[in-house]
């Protein structure tokens, strides 16, 4: 299935907004969106929450026979599956461009690095070594699946414990967990991708893009780091220009919301083992809200109003009453279908005689518009002048509101509202 | 059939609920008796001598005798006379393929535009917005916009100007929005000016002065999708008491 | 670090290189009269081969073609003798993907794609023998043939690999340094505008030796580049000098 075009439009307002340093759900330009760490009942599952996309991470564990050249080494096997659940764009078993860049980042990010001692994985050297399998699945795709997909695999892998063996002569003895107890993999540091978007050839940088803003944005850089400040593997993609002062301030980023991130991982594993120990319920399930809708649950999202009061203030203190927008439906020319006004009317009209076709009828009807118009402007003048009277202001304390924080005048103004707004039906 | 109907408007039916064809109970004498008449809308479907609920939601009732089940749904199915937002993905021949959210990619003629000619033709490109109208819109054919109506007048639709924001909405929301005397459009018309065109197809574009004011709107009308009157109220309180 | 020592006190590496010296790059071009556009790059023992066809009618499904830009295809494929063990599968694993992804991205950035709408570039490049570098080559070979079958370009892309040893950055990795464990990074540059349109980077690095690593990867770029430079003059001045007359 073909995923929905990108309009014009919203690549349009979505530049803008970046200009602005606006984005669609109110975040700066280098917040991430909010992530939620959750594992699942047994060890090893996990799942992220980023924003809207999910993800989750599944570790499994088989003893298999080492490769040739490493005999004493155990093998990691990374897999980042796009379902089609996650998006209409991805396609069922073909292996796409997308799954090929993810897929090779996450290895890159994990193997590469040499963050799990995969020497403690050796069971009998050159016979028996464990494979661990870190298995990602999409849930959902509002973007930046490679940020999540690295969260996931990493706090699975943290979260994960294998089965004990005990070695007697030839015999390998594989313990269930009621027999002994599971043992935690060695991991030396924790990678975490981190991914910056850049826009108009590099000029502006975003983190942590939603799906629109991937759409739209010009290209990658994914930088994957570990809280000692260590890179792990850099990955830039979508043919993009950047410069190395580029470069550098994003691996300054990078090292911050690593840390960040790092912290918050440590603490979902922390809570979910004292859950555990505690014998308290734990894992997937419970943290499904219970007979709730969940599809119609959103978070609400946070609309970044900060610097509204402080433009209102300014508004108020030059007393400017805000520009007036159309009334009525715009009509550039006559005979031109348009919705919204600013765009110029540019059918080219090539010949006079057109003009002439125009009958009669036709004019009296756009004067009748016109007249319309006019009326509509008188209306809304009227309006205007008794709502400047009334202009009063409200201006919140900032601690008052979680929400949309704004301050500035209520204008009532409901019959001129209700002509601003073009309903269509 | 018709006072049992009747019975259930505003209740939630599931798909295979049913009701029978069964004459009224008590024949009057002395009227003749008057076949009864429904006018089945989406959601409800006849099979044989029966009548039977295909989707599940809230049944719907409106005077005199149309009945049809309101459901959240989120893909859109083309029906005929119904206005709807669609992106331009193409232009071949003589028609644009018009994306409007449904199974398939409706065709709009570059004919049907008010004031179009073979030498006129209007200026559109691929991404462009526009506000259509179906007028085919059948499940053996391929979907038909025009952007006039009858009469051969724009009224409204055609090609989105530069700016404003689209996002999409579900479709319960949009005829919400829609409806004659809408609460949230009245909640809406407290806060600040702005330009809105609602799609039936769950598309939703805003324009207002600034990137900000659109952000709002926008922001507030997704999550209207998931609130309660209440709260709705509370919050769009809350931004005009802060709002410009 | 396997044994094998990288970098000697004197300041040598394996092969008798200094830190900062590339390999001997030896390249020609329009080895092939079938394509477009061809080329032939030796950097020290890794050798690659490159075709260019286009830009020509999209082939395939049409529906992957852009309406404002070219669409270029890039397929990499490592020959079987390439290595010292014998390759099974030529192409299409996932690190040959991969690396044609690479490829693809570093010429989507250098080619003038916005020229020619609805059509399609194809380049293709094969790693005849494989010692290090194996990106880099690729994208040098590439260049030349681009360069050969006449496609607009903003600037010569020029890739080069480094490495980092006892806090030094060696320059044009071999296939020995590259298997030792070193944290080595590829980077694709334009170099008249120090714009980087691929990097990519494995395994360990702080970052505060990050910028010493890039600043290393450019200089290393820029040599690459001259000698590019030179072969596509030479290469000219043969071609006029056959056609002047």
């Amino acid at each position: 299935m073909k995923d929905t075009p990108l309009s014009n439009c919203e690549r349009d307002f979505l530049i803008k907004a970046i200009e602005e340093k606006k984005r669609l759900d109110g975040r700066q330009t280098y917040d991430y969106r909010k992530i939620k760490i959750t594992f699942g009942t047994d060890y090893g599952c996990c799942f992220v929450d980023l924003g809207q996309t999910r993800v989750v991470a599944q570790v499994s564990c088989e003893l298999v026979a080492p490769k040739e050249s490493r005999p004493s080494e155990g093998i990691m096997f990374f897999n980042i599956e796009l379902s089609p659940m996650a998006s209409p764009a991805f396609e069922q078993g073909r292996q796409s461009e997308l799954s090929v860049k993810l897929n090779r980042q996450l290895e890159r990010c994990l193997r590469n690095s040499k963050c799990i001692d995969t020497e403690s994985l050796c069971v009998v050297s050159g016979e028996k070594v464990w494979q661990v399998r870190v298995d990602v699945h999409t849930l959902n795709n509002d973007g930046n699946l490679m940020d999540a997909a690295s969260i996931a695999a990493i706090a699975a892998l943290s979260h994960f414990r294998r089965p004990d063996v005990g070695i007697q002569g030839e015999e390998v003895t594989v313990f269930s967990p009621e027999e002994r107890d599971p043992i935690p993999l060695s991991i030396y540091h924790m990678p975490i991708s981190i991914s910056f978007a850049f826009f108009q050839q590099g000029t502006f940088l975003l983190v942590d893009p939603c799906e629109r803003e991937e759409r739209v944005m010009d290209g990658l850089l994914m930088i994957a780091m570990n809280k000692h400040r260590e890179i792990c593997s850099i990955q830039s993609s979508g043919g993009i220009m950047l410069l190395k002062e580029q470069v550098m301030r994003c691996s300054k980023i990078a090292s911050v919301k690593v840390s960040e991130i790092t912290e918050l991982i440590n603490k979902a594993l922390f809570n979910d083992r004292t859950a555990r120990k505690a014998g308290r319920k734990c894992g997937f399930a419970e943290s499904l809200p219970q007979e709730r809708i969940t599809a119609l649950k959103t978070d609400q999202s946070e609309v970044e109003m900060t610097d509204v009061s402080e433009r209102a203030s300014d508004i108020i203190q030059k007393a400017e009453a805000p520009p007036p927008m159309a009334a009525s439906p715009v009509l550039p020319a006559p005979g031109v279908g348009q919705v919204g006004h600013g765009l110029q009317n540019t059918w080219g009209l090539e010949e006079d005689e057109e003009q002439e076709e125009e009958s009669s009828g036709e004019e009296e009807e756009i004067k009748m518009e016109e007249e319309q118009r006019e009326k509509d402007k008188t209306t809304e003048a009227v309006v205007e002048i008794s709502d400047s009277e009334e202009e009063e202001v409200v201006i919140l304390y900032p601690e008052t509101t979680k929400k949309p924080k704004n301050a500035g005048s209520s204008s009532d103004q409901k019959g001129a509202a209700a002509s601003k707004k073009r309903q269509k039906k | 059939m018709f006072s049992s109907l009747k019975e259930k408007v505003g209740q939630v039916l599931v798909p295979g609920d049913e009701f029978g064809f069964e004459a009224e109970d008590s024949i009057s004498l002395t009227e003749s008796a008057k076949p009864e008449r429904v006018v089945c809308g989406p959601g409800l479907r006849r099979s044989g001598d029966r009548l039977v609920v295909s989707k599940s939601g809230v049944l719907r009732h409106k005077p005199p005798h149309c009945f049809w089940i309101e459901s959240q749904q989120r893909r859109y199915i083309p029906a005929k006379g119904e206005t709807v937002i669609g992106i331009v993905t193409a232009k071949s021949g003589d028609v644009f393929k018009v994306d409007v959210g449904s199974s398939e990619q409706a065709s709009l003629s570059y004919l049907a535009f008010e004031g179009a000619t073979k030498r006129n033709r209007p200026n559109v490109q691929v991404g462009d917005l526009v506000f259509a109208q179906f007028i085919i819109a059948n499940k053996d054919m391929e979907p038909e916009l025009v952007c006039i109506d009858g009469s051969g007048r724009a009224n409204g639709m055609g090609v989105f100007g530069a700016g404003g924001l689209l996002f999409k909405v579900s479709l319960g929301l949009v005829r919400r929005l829609l409806a004659p005397h809408s609460d949230i459009r009245a909640d809406l018309d407290r806060l600040f000016p702005c330009e809105l065109v609602v799609g039936l197809n769950g598309r939703v574009w805003v324009r207002s002065s600034s990137t900000q004011q659109t952000l709002i709107v926008a922001n507030l009308l997704q999550s209207c999708d998931t609130m309660t009157a209440a709260q709705r109220q509370q919050l769009f309180r809350k931004v005009q008491q802060g709002a410009l | 670090m396997a044994g094998l020592e990288l970098l000697s006190d004197q300041g040598y590496r394996l092969d008798g290189r200094k830190a900062a010296e590339l390999r001997k790059v030896q390249a020609r071009m329009g080895v092939f009269a079938q394509a477009d556009g061809s080329a032939y790059l030796e950097q020290g023992n890794t050798k690659a081969l490159a075709v260019v066809y286009g830009p020509h009618e999209m082939r395939g499904s049409r529906s992957r073609a852009l309406h404002d830009r070219a669409v270029i295809n890039c397929q990499y494929s490592m020959a079987t003798f390439s290595t010292a063990e014998r390759k099974r599968r030529p192409h299409g694993d996932r690190k040959s993907t991969e690396m044609s992804l690479h490829l693809k991205q570093t010429f989507e950035a250098a080619v003038m794609t916005q020229l020619f709408p609805r059509s399609q570039i194809d380049i293709y490049v094969k790693i005849l023998q494989s010692d290090g570098g194996n990106y880099s080559v690729c994208v040098n070979a590439a260049t030349l043939a681009v360069i050969n079958a006449g496609i607009p370009m903003r600037d010569y892309v020029c890739a080069c690999t480094v490495g980092f040893v006892d806090e030094t950055p060696l320059a044009d990795l071999c296939y020995a340094e590259e298997s030792g464990g070193v944290s080595s990074l590829a980077l694709a540059l334009l170099p008249r505008g120090g714009q980087i349109a691929l990097l990519q980077m494995d395994a360990r690095l702080h970052q505060d030796h990050l910028e010493s690593l890039i600043e290393a990867a450019m200089t290393a770029c820029k040599g690459v580049s001259k000698v590019l430079d030179e072969v596509v003059r030479q290469h000219l001045q043969e071609a006029s000098v056959l056609t002047r007359e």
